[in-house]
């Protein structure tokens, strides 16, 4: 990969919004195109917080350092124009919207990345959601449901894969995707990703997650360790092995001396 | 000396919100020509009004509007328009357009002020025996149908405003339904106010005979207006044994009214009426509505949607009162408000004794999108049965700031996101009676509020 990195993360400094709480504390990360990367890290390390910042959470700040995307400041987006340039987050937590539909959402959102002045032909649009359904062999009657209303926790992380099979991504980082789910619903969702990561091979993955068992289903190039707010170690696969037989406390304390 | 003071306050209480415009002549003079019965009524309804004070924000369902400041009747004149004529093109645009954005109706009734301009009803229903008239007409082709349930349904005596109705409505609209007719498509009425500082005084009497079937929707339009004009309507609904009725008002005058509407339904045996109320325009919407389920196995869904804004205030007032076994009530009134607007739900559900097997539901949900927006929610159960399902409930939120990252994480801008948010919100109710039409128009208010929201 010899071009410039998707995404260059560097010396990035991050608290709670209006809180003296610092969370990132000089993260340094470049994702070239088409890679996969994964953050793992204890409860609190941060990584989710950096998933957050690199959308543009309201709730987060960035106190120091810098997010380029493609070149471009991050930082200075609104969380839609993020969007629109090409991220995508898998939220740990989707959120309930009552009363409006998946199809509806995902109409607006397909026509909210559309130049200015283009319309959406909700014919077209309406073929390409059934495409995509089939693709993560789903019911087309899923799209009739209102977004993440009551749905199970496995129903939302596959719906945050069907949104972004839709929207086609140039970053997708997906925060804790194989939280609260068994792992038959681990599988279905990582059969998803790899298929979309297969479909476009450009497309750079950044997976957060506490536990190793997600990597045993989408293979990563890198993992990263974090912990309090720093890249701590990097690697190839086999630091996600290492983890798994030390456990995070080597690497808390390698992040405590350092 | 007490003799004197009690003298005194008498007097005051006697004369509250009798004026220049409202007053016995002016009852006088609305029932010339009138039966005799109906002029009776009037005179009566008038003394009730005389009688009764003006309600205070010391009455519990009076609390939150102040009339005092809210409602100036001394200002107010009687409406003096002269009828328009019975054309299209003589009428204002805005009503025009109203019109053009409906879809097919079994029937129309238009009115410009106090006059009911035009009337038609599909000609294989008038066959059938179905009457669509102003009530004045219907006076004099059926007067023994207008006489049996005019002002029984709402009385002078239910309060202040019931009985300025009763003494002073001067327009009203008569709908009857024969036994065992089905209307396939709604009644449409359309509504024209354009007179600033008037009080207009309607009432509306919809009768559905065993076993019939018939929607109709309401609704009036008017400009902003700089002088305050107050607009009254007492609706009465009866539904006999097995009936079907669908009653829908949406409102949409301009800044500047007072819209005041005291609703009554009686469903009696195996009926079912559904009602919803959607308030968009006027300063203060006031709605006093009691859904009485009369006969065993009467039902009734109770719908309300409102989206304040500015200074807008709402105020809906409902009961629900089941008085045989076997009945059920559902009510969801949900609301949006932006802006420094408030809204006011004080609802009760009444299980009368030996009202068994009753399934009645309030819900009351409000979604506050600036941080001026209030709304005080007063759910309230009163049962005296014990074989009953009863539940109410009642939310003020925010809009959630979680959900508006979510959408926009998505691409979608921040005022699309609040779009989407607030119509699936209130589509909520009117996915429960979607009406061809309604829905659209509502969704058309809604949009252009939320465009100018800040």
């Amino acid at each position: 990969m010899s071009d410039a990195p998707v995404l260059r993360v560097e010396g990035l400094e991050a608290r709670v919004a209006e809180e003296d709480l610092p969370i990132l504390r000089g993260v340094d990360l470049a994702i070239g195109k088409g890679e996969i990367h994964a953050i793992m890290g204890p409860n609190g390390s941060g990584k989710s917080t950096l998933a957050k910042v690199i959308a543009g959470h309201p709730g987060y700040e960035a106190t120091s350092g810098s997010v380029a995307f493609k070149g471009e400041n991050l930082l200075e987006l609104e969380p839609d124009e993020r969007s629109q340039a090409g991220v995508f987050l898998a939220f740990q937590y989707p959120v309930e919207i009552p009363g409006v539909s998946i199809a509806n959402f995902l109409r607006t959102a397909v026509q909210a990345h559309l130049p200015e002045g283009e319309e959406l032909d909700i014919f077209d649009f309406t073929d390409m959601l059934t495409e995509r359904m089939e693709m993560l062999e789903m019911d087309p009657a899923f799209a009739e449901r209102h977004v993440n209303d009551g749905f199970s926790g496995g129903e939302k992380k596959r719906n945050e894969i069907l949104q972004m099979a839709v929207l086609k991504p140039k970053l997708a980082v997906m925060d804790e995707t194989d939280s609260g789910l068994d792992i038959d619903a681990l599988k279905i969702v990582a059969s998803g990703v790899n298929k979309l990561a297969e479909e476009d091979p450009e497309m750079s993955v950044l997976l957060i997650t506490h536990y190793q068992r997600l990597l045993d289903y989408i293979k990563p190039d890198f993992v990263h360790v974090m912990v309090d707010g720093r890249i701590v170690r990097s690697g190839g696969p086999e630091v996600a092995l290492e983890l798994e037989a030390e456990g995070y406390k080597t690497f808390e304390e390698a992040g405590a001396a350092s | 000396m007490s003799d004197t003071m009690t003298t005194t306050m008498t007097e005051t209480i006697a004369t509250e919100g009798v004026t220049d415009a409202l007053n016995a002549a002016a009852v006088e003079r609305v029932s010339l020509g009138e039966p005799e019965w109906l002029r009776e009524r009037r005179a009566e309804a008038w003394a009730v009004y005389e009688r009764t004070p003006m309600p205070t924000t010391k009455l519990e369902e009076w609390r939150y509007t102040d009339l005092r400041t809210k409602l100036d009747l001394d200002g107010l004149r009687l409406s003096e328009s002269e009828t328009a004529p019975d054309d299209p093109a003589a009428w204002p645009a805005r009503l025009r357009e109203t019109m053009e954005a409906d879809h097919e109706a079994s029937g129309h009734i238009v009115c410009i002020d106090s006059h009911v301009v035009h009337t038609d009803i599909d000609a294989s229903l008038a066959e059938q025996g179905v009457i669509l008239d102003s009530l004045h007409d219907a006076l004099e082709s059926h007067p023994e149908l207008v006489q049996e349930h005019l002002g029984a349904v709402v009385p002078a005596e239910d309060g202040k405003f019931e009985a300025l109705n009763a003494a002073l409505w001067n327009d009203g609209i008569f709908l009857y339904v024969p036994a065992n007719v089905k209307l396939d498509l709604p009644i449409r009425v359309t509504r024209w106010l354009s007179e600033p500082g008037t009080a207009y005084f309607s009432r509306v009497l919809i009768v559905a005979d065993r076993h019939s079937q018939v929607s109709y929707v309401d609704e009036v339009v008017s400009d902003d207006f700089a002088d305050p004009s107050f607009k009254s309507s007492a609706v009465e609904v009866v539904a006999r044994d097995g009936a079907v009725v669908q009653y829908v008002t949406l409102q949409r005058v301009g800044r500047g009214t007072f819209v005041q509407s005291a609703q009554r339904t009686l469903a009696e045996r195996d009926a079912r009426i559904d009602t919803l109320n959607v308030g968009l325009g006027a300063s203060v919407h006031r709605v006093d509505l009691n859904a009485r389920l009369l006969g065993p196995g009467a039902n009734s869904e109770m719908l309300g949607l409102y989206f304040g804004d500015g200074s807008q205030h709402f105020d809906f007032n409902t009961s629900q009162d089941h008085i045989e076994p076997n009945t059920g009530s559902d009510l969801l009134y949900k609301g949006a408000l932006d802006g420094k607007s408030r809204a006011v739900f004080r609802g009760v559900i009444r299980v009368h004794p030996g009202a068994q097997r009753t399934d009645a539901y309030q819900t009351n949900r409000n979604l506050l999108l600036s941080p001026g927006a209030r709304a005080d929610s007063l759910p309230n159960l009163e049962i005296e049965a014990d074989d009953v399902k009863c539940s109410h409930g009642a939310t003020v939120g925010e809009l959630d700031s979680e959900a508006k990252f979510y959408l926009m994480s998505r691409g979608l801008s921040r005022t699309q996101a609040e779009r989407l948010v607030v119509l699936g919100f209130l589509g909520e109710v009117l996915s429960r009676l979607p009406l061809g039409g309604v829905v659209e128009k509502v969704v058309g208010v809604i949009e252009e509020k939320l465009s100018q929201h800040g």
